[in-house]
């Protein structure tokens, strides 16, 4: 089992921001409407974080992008399913964490 | 004459590719709506004028792969493989219905600067949600000759396969030299360096927007049926209701067709006995063919019925939404929604559960779903089982609406899945503490076309009247010699088989057995099911056939009459752990790359089939 390696150092992660407007993912609710501002980095994911950010970038979740929460799972409300582009995704909370968003319409 | 000209498949997960490769090739290869289904790249040869080879390769959303599927279709691609050229001209599929995604991967692999066309596959589907698309535009924006394809009907595919003849006819004129560029890893980081992924989505948002249009919202119907399928409560319970219906059906519906089965098999036993002359000739196809191969071959519609339901959910798109209900509770163990389906084709067959691992990322969770795939009730277990029940458990209704053999096999396998949850559970305690994201496309859902179930279906049923004419027909003849040879001296006091070899053999291996109550019949039936589970029936079959008074008698109750209950079910329980099937070592041993992890799951599995045998068969005796 080898594990594919990619050479990521191009691409960069944005250090968290102080934003009042926006929230991340994984605090929105069900049914919300909502457009991606920023991906932050997520010390769960240690190495493999900007391989993550890149993953989400290339399925679309890129700033500027809406996005609707459509579902979530059973438990703690883990894993969520979304909707980006007409695609629907499912993630975790903790791939959730790393999206900035602001609301445009229903409640978080 | 030239090498044959190399055309490859890429594209997303789900778009459709496989599907294409059958169209073209004529192979038909087994297709399904959830990513994963193809691990490893499959080859045919496509019927053109000139010789032109097509590979499909398992889906990638990108070249910078995250899985170990992926990797093997960039490697590809890149001619990264020992021993295998690069293919000569690239098929992109895009999924018409989903086609940001799709354009994505292809401007990327546009940057390899190979020759390239593009499939706009499920054209169908997107005329009938309103999506229209200019493939003439879209061609001159890309730079590269579109097609569009239906790939579930013959038509769909004409002008591509037209397409593909043109190159294929221009290199067989002009082959190009077999390896003009190869691009590495660090080139193809350089290229897409130039290109970050928010200017090549501005690039795709702009192609989208002069050549696309489509509603903004997915069919109604569609929206409607996730609340419901998805829904944290509503949708386990659905879920958990279809398994349970499908299990019942697999016993309820096929006893017709077995009674049927059953029924020509006794005729012919019959008819030989009536015209032939005594001897070893009669006797082998009485008892070892007829006899070895029937016990087998009836199980066949069940079999058919099981891979039906399969193959429906596996092409509706609902498998997905199971494995995003299920990943939480899964997570639990170690696992996540993605081990989900490879669990799920274990139980048509553990080998081809084992290689669709390969769309795990985690190398950890990976290793464990390897591990734990076999504890899915297999196929080829279910003959055993359905045997076992049929001749032990009462045919009664239970609560009104159960069937007490339905719900004793239902028992089964949940006993399988609950004990894979529970060793990954172990196992899962020296798990590192990286963490790897779910992220998993959840397509949408498509009817399920009756060509596809039919072909699936012809595939899976000639696979394993394959392995009967095969593998089953050779065991079941080692079987019989070693029944019949050496016969019993003229003093024998006892049955005849007891001299044989058969019956040395068993009595040698019975004392290792003997504490979990098997027989010596059963323990020489555990030696052919090494190499195929279900000959344990047919080996059964035979040893009764041979050593019992009443030849005519039907195996179950021949079994029914010589086996306490305790021993029946310590038998079954044996069945749910034993990784008995050597191409399920062979596979795990490829996978895991592995000579250690392969004999720690020989030996755990082992280990864990005996102890529960022996506990069943102590625990039921003491009931009994």
């Amino acid at each position: 089992m080898n594990a594919p390696s990619p050479n990521l150092s191009t691409l960069h992660t944005h250090a968290p921001i102080a934003n009042t407007g926006s929230l991340s993912l994984d605090e929105c609710r069900k049914g919300a409407q909502v457009r991606i501002v920023d991906l932050q980095a997520q010390s769960l994911f240690g190495s493999q974080d900007e391989r993550v950010t890149l993953r989400l970038k290339e399925l679309g979740f890129l700033p500027g992008a809406q996005l609707k929460v459509i579902g979530f799972g059973l438990l703690g409300s883990d894993p969520l399913a979304v909707q980006v582009n007409g695609t629907k995704f499912a993630l975790r909370r903790a791939e959730a964490a790393k999206i900035r968003v602001e609301v445009i319409s229903g409640s978080h | 004459m030239p090498a044959p000209i190399r055309f490859a498949l890429i594209g997303n997960p789900n778009c459709g590719k496989t599907s294409l490769f059958n169209r073209l090739t004529g192979a038909r290869a087994k297709v399904a709506n959830y990513p994963g289904v193809t691990v490893e790249r499959r080859s045919g040869p496509i019927d053109l004028p000139h010789p032109a080879e097509l590979l499909d390769l398992p889906g990638t959303y990108s070249l910078f792969v995250t899985s170990p599927d992926e990797q093997v279709a960039r490697d590809l691609i890149l001619g990264k493989i020992a021993g295998e050229a690069k293919p000569d001209v690239l098929v992109a599929v895009v999924d018409a219905t989903n086609s940001r995604l799709g354009l994505r991967l292809v401007m990327e692999l546009k940057t390899l600067n190979r020759p390239m066309v593009l499939a706009l596959n499920q054209m169908d589907a997107a005329r009938n949600r309103g999506i229209t698309i200019n493939t003439a535009g879209l061609a001159r924006a890309i730079g590269i000759p579109v097609i569009e394809t239906v790939a579930v009907n013959r038509q769909g595919t004409d002008e591509l396969r037209k397409l593909l003849a043109e190159f294929a006819e221009n290199h067989a004129k002009n082959p190009l030299p077999a390896d003009t560029q190869t691009l590495s890893l660090g080139q193809l980081d350089e290229l897409s360096r130039d290109d970050s992924i928010e200017e090549l989505y501005q690039r795709i948002e702009n192609i989208m927007l002069d050549n696309v249009v489509q509603p903004e919202h997915l069919p109604r119907w569609q929206e409607r049926l996730d609340v419901v399928v998805m829904h944290p409560v509503i949708g386990l319970i659905a879920l958990f209701t279809t398994l349970l219906i499908i299990f019942q059906a697999v016993f309820a519906w096929a006893e017709p067709v077995k009674d049927v089965i059953t029924f020509g098999q006794d005729w012919l036993s019959e008819f030989v006995s009536l015209n032939m002359q005594e001897g070893v000739l009669k006797d082998f196809l009485i008892q070892g063919l007829i006899a070895g191969v029937g016990a087998v071959i009836v199980f066949l519609p069940q079999i058919i019925i099981l891979f039906f339901f399969i193959l429906v959910l596996e092409d509706t798109g609902y498998l997905t939404r199971a494995a995003f209900l299920l990943d939480r509770p899964m997570r639990g163990l170690g696992i996540s929604g993605r081990s989900f389906i490879p669990l799920l084709s274990s139980f048509a067959c553990a080998v081809p559960g084992i290689m669709s691992t390969r769309t795990i990322s985690d190398p950890r969770e990976r290793f464990i779903t390897i591990m734990i795939a076999p504890l899915m009730t297999c196929s080829a277990r279910l003959p055993v089982y359905a045997l076992i029940i049929g001749a032990f458990i009462p045919e009664q209704t239970v609560w009104g609406i159960f069937n007490l053999q339905g719900l004793t096999l239902f028992a089964l396998y949940f006993a399988g899945v609950a004990s894979a949850a529970l060793v990954a559970l172990i196992m899962r305690r020296n798990q590192t503490r990286e963490h790897y994201p779910l992220l998993l496309e959840l397509p949408s859902y498509r009817w399920p076309m009756a060509y596809h179930l039919l072909m699936g279906l012809k595939e899976r049923s000639w696979i394993f009247i394959r392995r009967v004419g095969t593998i089953i027909l050779a065991l079941s003849i080692v079987i019989w010699f070693l029944v019949t040879f050496p016969g019993a001296p003229a003093d024998a006091t006892r049955p005849a088989i007891e001299y044989s070899f058969a019956g040395q053999l068993g009595g040698w291996m019975q004392h290792f057995f003997a504490p979990l109550g098997f027989t010596w019949q059963m323990c020489i039936a555990l030696i052919p099911a090494m190499g195929a589970r279900e000959v344990a029936v047919s080996a059964l079959a035979t040893v009764y056939a041979v050593g019992g008074d009443n030849v005519d008698a039907a195996l179950g109750s021949a079994l029914g009459q010589s086996w306490s209950l305790p021993t029946a079910l310590a038998y079954l329980a044996w069945f749910v752990y034993a990784p008995q099937c050597i191409s399920t070592i062979a596979v795990v041993r490829r996978e895991t790359n592995s000579a250690k992890s392969t004999t720690f799951f020989a030996i755990y599995l082992f280990a864990l089939a005996y102890f529960a045998a022996w506990a069943t068969y102590t625990i039921a005796s003491w009931l009994v």
